[in-house]
């Protein structure tokens, strides 16, 4: 059954829709056979809203993800992003789409080991074409929100798993992007961890006016968010 | 994203992992040091080769004889000789019209007696040539200097002098020398004697490496024609006196240069036709240029197949970087790199293996193949060949060129690979599981 998030989708409401998806499915293809992972998904979601997404393991909340920020491409159904088209645009504009729309916080460290966190974070702005001063002053601002302004010149593999997410966190921001997609971002932290970069993203979040959508298995997690959403047998339902 | 934050990037990424950077630096160097040294010594040997078999003529010098050549002369470097023939100021005329002749060197000798410091007298060739000719002269001094252009009492001699007067010592002892040269007149029959010299005093100002048409001494052309002028005054010298050098030519022989080695055979053929046997080493230096040749494919070959040792090695590197990166490839393009971004960092980081070590090895190489020649000129010294140590200007920039150009073009091949198959990478590859 289609599921709907943030109130019903309309004709009067679609330009507010950061995330129109209908139809939309996914299959793999493993050892020659094929695995339907997503199949006829329904979701709208509109700009500036707080979404949670849970499910069981291997339900395919990581694909759906995946597909909403332009990491891989739908095969099937229709997929609207930020008024983007991803099932048309040719790659560099998915490339160009993934960098200025969409700010990703991953499970997995997620930072390039050889550089340091300020030019971990920094790196996000140069690729959008920011020049050099401004994504640096951008990412050292972003850094003394998360709290780590002292660590800035660390490299990653000094830093603790906390730490190094939310040197993620102020990756993600620092294009200021309209979608943060978070990947069971917590995943790897211990609670008070936890807490402590849900807060961060929430606040930033707020501070930009960007919508949130984070997959996570932790029910309390999800109960921050204004709606939870639940991926069961390939399809979405209201949790 | 820019080149500067690529360059970041792939320089961070090398120091990342020093130890394989090195290792992988060092092979470049390596492979390039070889080719390097391999290179410049062939090439080297090369030019000492001509300069060899030119016996210290200029490169390209022939040597004109007064003599007709016979009809197989060119088949030949030596003197084919078909009876006398008058090299004169029209012959010398004829010869400087050929194509490609830089000088043309006239040479008289005359026969002498030379008394030494030491007193013991012995008949001697005096060569009287140009010797105001500067680069094109075609005499090379070993100790001193060359007697002045037009001096009457400076001599420089040759090794041949050296043997009579000073065996088995150093050149440089028959410098400073005062000597005294007879020129012998033969006197008419009935004359209270049969000869009379004509006396002169000279200092050695220096000692030559060759000898010009077998001279002992050698001296400016002014000299050689007063004593041809004395001998001339007397009557008809009996035959077996003089050797080889005519008293009826006006020059008893030339050195011709040509432009190059190139073009040394068609001079030759020139002079042959205008009728003058001649000597040059084209045979013999066409034989070891060829040996030379094959010397050089083998050196330069070993020294490609180093370098490609170490295309190779950078490619595994290369290669084992991509399998660790994958996900920060996944997530460079998370963030919004293209596929050409991460083409370019791969590149860029080959670029830095390979130009590192090629110059380093091309250093390397430059050294290594000084120090080698310089232990073959010490050992062919001590063995009497006095050679010359490489000079590093003496290098062909070619090799120069190809040990560091080659290196990184070789390093930006071998990255072809790991770059396409990191470019080819999916994004998604950023949530992979670890
Ligand atoms: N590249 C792939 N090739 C083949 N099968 C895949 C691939 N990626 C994911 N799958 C499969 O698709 C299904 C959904 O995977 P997905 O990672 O989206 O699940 P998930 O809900 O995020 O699970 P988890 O909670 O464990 O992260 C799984 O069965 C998985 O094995
Ligand atoms: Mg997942």
């Amino acid at each position: 059954m289609p599921s709907m998030a943030s109130g019903p989708a309309g004709a009067t409401t679609e330009e507010r829709e950061v995330i129109s998806v209908s139809g939309l499915s996914h299959a793999y293809a493993s050892s020659g056979r094929t695995l339907l992972v997503l199949s006829e998904v329904q979701l709208q979601v509109r700009a500036g809203s707080y979404v949670a997404l849970t499910g069981d393991s291997g339900e395919g909340k990581s694909t759906l993800l995946a597909l909403l920020g332009g990491l891989q491409r739908a095969q099937g159904g229709e997929l609207v992003v930020a008024g983007q088209d991803l099932r048309r645009l040719p790659s560099q504009q998915m490339a160009r789409f993934r960098s200025r729309t969409i700010g990703f916080v991953f499970q997995h460290h997620c930072l390039v080991e050889s550089l340091t966190a300020l030019e971990n974070a920094a790196l996000a702005a140069l690729i959008n074409g920011v020049s050099r001063p401004e994504a640096v002053a951008r990412a050292r601002a972003l850094l003394a929100q998360v709290g780590l302004l002292e660590r800035a010149g660390h490299l990653p593999g000094r830093l603790s798993g906390g730490e190094r997410q939310r040197v993620a966190v102020a990756r993600a921001m620092v294009n200021r992007p309209a979608l943060i997609l978070a990947d069971e971002p917590t995943g790897n932290l211990d609670e008070r961890n936890a807490q402590r970069v849900m807060d961060l993203i929430e606040q930033l979040r707020h501070e930009y006016g960007a919508t949130l959508l984070v997959v996570t298995h932790d029910s309390s997690l999800a109960s921050r968010a204004a709606t939870t959403l639940r991926l069961k047998e390939g399809r979405l339902e209201a949790a | 994203m820019s080149w500067g934050a690529t360059f970041r990037l792939a320089l961070s990424s090398l120091l990342r992992r020093p130890a394989r950077s090195g290792l992988t630096v060092l092979g470049v160097a390596v492979g390039s040091a070889l080719l390097v040294a391999l290179g410049s010594i062939a090439s080297v040997a090369e030019s000492r080769a001509v300069e060899h078999f030119g016996k210290g003529l200029p490169v390209g010098a022939i040597k004109v004889a007064d003599d007709a050549p016979a009809s197989w002369q060119l088949q030949t470097d030596d003197f084919q000789l078909a009876g006398h023939k008058d090299l004169n100021q029209d012959a010398i005329r004829q010869i400087r019209r050929l194509p490609n002749v830089r000088a043309v060197v006239p040479i008289q000798a005359a026969p002498v007696l030379v008394v030494p410091p030491s007193g013991d007298s012995f008949g001697a060739t005096m060569a009287g040539t140009d010797l105001g000719l500067g680069a094109d002269s075609p005499v090379s001094v070993l100790a001193g200097r060359l007697p002045a252009a037009a001096s009457l009492t400076e001599v420089a001699v040759t090794q041949s002098y050296l043997d009579h007067t000073h065996p088995g010592r150093p050149p440089g002892a028959a410098v400073g020398e005062a000597i005294q040269v007879a020129e012998p007149r033969v006197e008419a029959p009935g004359s209270e004697v049969p000869f009379r010299p004509r006396w002169f005093r000279a200092k050695v100002v220096g000692v030559v490496s060759q000898d010009v048409a077998g001279a002992d001494l050698l001296v400016p052309l002014q000299q050689t024609t007063a004593a041809r002028e004395w001998e001339l005054s007397g009557a008809a010298a009996p035959p077996g006196l003089r050797g080889e050098g005519s008293i009826r030519s006006p020059y008893s022989a030339l050195i011709v240069i040509a432009d190059s080695i190139d073009t040394m055979h068609g001079v030759r053929v020139g002079i042959d036709q205008i009728g003058f046997a001649t000597s040059a080493p084209e045979h013999v230096l066409a034989a070891v240029l060829r040996y030379l040749h094959v010397v050089d494919i083998v050196l330069v070959g070993i020294g490609a197949i180093a370098v490609l040792l170490a295309g190779l090695n950078i490619a595994n590197a290369l290669l084992t970087a991509v399998r660790e990166r994958r996900r920060e490839i996944g997530v460079l393009k998370a963030i919004g790199a293209r596929d050409r971004d991460v083409v370019r960092w791969f590149l860029l980081e080959a670029t830095l293996l390979g130009f590192l070590g090629g110059v380093a090895g091309t250093l390397a190489g430059l050294l290594l193949a000084q120090a080698l020649a310089l232990k073959v000129s010490e050992y062919l010294t001590q063995q009497g060949i006095p050679i010359e140590a490489l000079r590093l200007q003496d290098l062909p920039y070619a090799v120069v060129l190809l040990g560091v150009g080659g290196s990184w073009l070789l390093a930006l091949l071998a990255a072809a690979v790991p770059a396409l198959r990191a470019a080819k990478m999916p994004a998604s590859e950023a949530m992979a599981e670890l």
